[in-house]
């Protein structure tokens, strides 16, 4: 190893050469790991360009068509979240409640939905309420059918968010006169709340891509259904997937980053 | 003159454990009294029986001239206790502040939420008592960025800021560094001096002996022995209360 002049006249203690060395480790595999992805991203690029035919006459065409699905990808997903957050909080306060039909109907949701497959819950809203006389858009169907799914999956998020908030804090509440419902509304929810927003961001960013199950009903033209739809017409599939796994992916990146961001912020913890 | 808290023949069961034994005791207005005693001898569910945050099994406690009945779940039995709350400030071991509101915040809370105060009103009322504590200049702060001792006086500052008859502080001091004691201490014993009807709970045996007018002593859930400091600290009857004193010196 080689010590520069600069390094000598000051010499370094034990603690910061240490500190340095695993600086310099950390930043070794954070370089390497990105040249990684880089040479990986490279191979699949090759791979596509190379052996593996791709019309890009046929991408060129149909790429804005396929991108104007992004739209609605991003719309199914927006109302899709609202419902399901405000399901899960509803499905999470009623697992605290002492009252039976309220314990009840939270628990009989909640296994009711993860005891089924998303899919047959999408088809269900699509297909089998007509027979009961109630039709739903495609958008609808979807809509309902995510919510009410990731509302059942995401009350476990509340519920830890609402057990996150000490017994003092109510207490304390209380102490100063608050009713059960101010309690609630002013002390634990807005930290119940708090702690929940990095998973359900998760959630929100898995839900964009299960959005592209509402394709199957075939009336709601996000992106897997315009992939679809242009691939099997030209019979280009694979052209067609390609595109729409790169846009899936691009915009999961995108809310990945916002996300983290969110997160730091929230780890700063100021509050 | 009536007493301000008068608890009568009250009980409390955790399950089977049975916790207050027929505890009845009268604190006149403007008295300091100091509850001490080992710790499981139910000092905190005493304090805590007294503004509802433990529902007593039996027994009568009545702040102020409003009396509570235990042992009702009618509409009427909450209205009381909430007004028995409105009564009594709490101070906490674990101070128990609202991380997620300013200091300001949490001390204008209790006003604007529960009594409906206007804001201005509430933040002059709550600056008024900040200023008592000596943290004013916190006021903008969040309760993390506090040491110890800054956020039980903030607890204090806002416990006082809903204008209570009656402040109960369930020991105050024992979740700070020693060398924080001293400001919580000195901020408690103004507000007696103010004239505040206190209940403490504390393990002080110092401010017990120099500010309190009248310590009790608890033991199984009962009140053992109850007089004035230099009674129970210098001439203590039981020999419960003896081995209570001994083994904590007078820290001041
Ligand atoms: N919520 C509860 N459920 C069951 N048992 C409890 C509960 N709260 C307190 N107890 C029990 O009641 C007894 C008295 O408790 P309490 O907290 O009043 O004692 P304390 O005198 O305040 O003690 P410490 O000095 O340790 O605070 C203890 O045996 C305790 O374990
Ligand atoms: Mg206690």
């Amino acid at each position: 190893m080689s010590i520069s002049v600069e390094e000598q006249s000051a010499p370094k203690s034990q603690a910061e050469l240490l500190y340095e060395a695993q600086l310099r480790k950390e930043r070794r595999f954070r370089v390497n790991v990105a040249i990684t992805w880089g040479i990986l991203l490279l191979i699949l690029v090759l791979l596509f360009s190379g052996p593996i035919k791709i019309d890009g006459e046929f991408v060129r065409k149909n790429m804005l068509y396929i991108a104007g699905g992004l739209w609605q990808t991003v719309l199914i997903s927006v109302l899709s979240i609202m419902l399901a957050i405000a399901l899960a909080l509803l499905a999470a306060l009623g697992r605290l409640s002492n009252i039976p039909p309220v314990y009840a109907l939270s628990t009989f949701y909640v296994s009711l939905i993860r005891g089924t497959p998303l899919y047959l819950q999408i088809f269900f809203f699509f297909l089998a309420l007509p027979q009961l006389g109630i039709q739903l858009s495609g958008l609808a169907s979807g809509v309902f059918a995510l919510g009410l799914n990731y509302g059942a999956y995401m009350s476990e998020i509340f519920r830890a968010g609402l057990a996150s908030v000490s017994k003092g804090q109510r207490e304390a509440a209380m102490a100063l006169g608050m009713t059960p419902g101010q309690t609630m509304k002013r002390v634990i929810l807005p930290q119940a709340l708090r702690f929940a927003i990095p998973p359900v961001g998760n959630e929100f960013i898995a839900m964009t891509k299960d959005s592209a199950l509402v394709s199957a009903t075939g009336f709601v033209h996000e992106l897997m259904w315009r992939a679809t739809k242009v691939g099997r017409a030209q019979f280009h599939n694979l052209e067609a997937l390609i595109m729409a796994a790169i846009f899936y992916w691009i915009m999961t990146l995108i809310l990945t980053f916002i996300q983290n961001k969110i997160e730091a912020r929230l780890a700063k913890g100021d509050r | 003159m009536a007493p301000i808290i008068s608890i009568s023949k009250l009980d409390k069961y955790f399950g089977r454990l049975h916790v207050l034994k027929n505890v009845s005791l009268e604190v006149p207005e403007k008295q300091v009294v100091c509850l001490i005693g080992r710790s499981g001898s139910g000092k905190s569910t005493l304090l805590r029986c007294i503004n509802f945050l433990e529902e007593p099994s039996y027994g009568v406690v009545e702040v102020d001239g409003i009396a509570v009945q235990s042992g009702e779940k009618s509409k009427a039995h909450h209205q009381l206790i909430h007004a028995v709350r409105l009564k009594t400030g709490m101070v906490f071991q674990e101070f128990n502040l609202f991380p997620h509101m300013s200091v300001l915040e949490n001390v204008i809370e209790g006003p604007i939420t529960v009594k409906g105060m206007n804001k201005d009103q509430a933040i002059a009322l709550a600056e008024r008592n900040l200023e008592h504590v000596g943290l004013l200049f916190k006021k903008d702060e969040y309760p993390l960025r506090l040491s110890g001792g800054q956020k039980q006086r903030v607890a204090i500052a806002r416990a006082l800021t809903m204008e209570p008859r009656v402040m109960l502080f369930d020991e105050p001091t024992s979740a700070l560094d020693p060398e924080l004691i001293g400001e919580v201490l000195t901020v408690m014993k103004k507000v007696a001096d103010e004239g505040m009807t206190m209940l403490v709970v504390t393990h002080e045996m110092g401010f017990a002996h120099d500010v309190a007018d009248r310590v009790i002593v608890m033991a199984e859930g009962e009140l053992i022995e109850d007089g004035k400091p230099d009674a129970i600290f210098n001439h203590p009857k039981d020999p419960r209360t003896k081995a209570l004193v001994e083994r904590r010196p007078l820290s001041t």
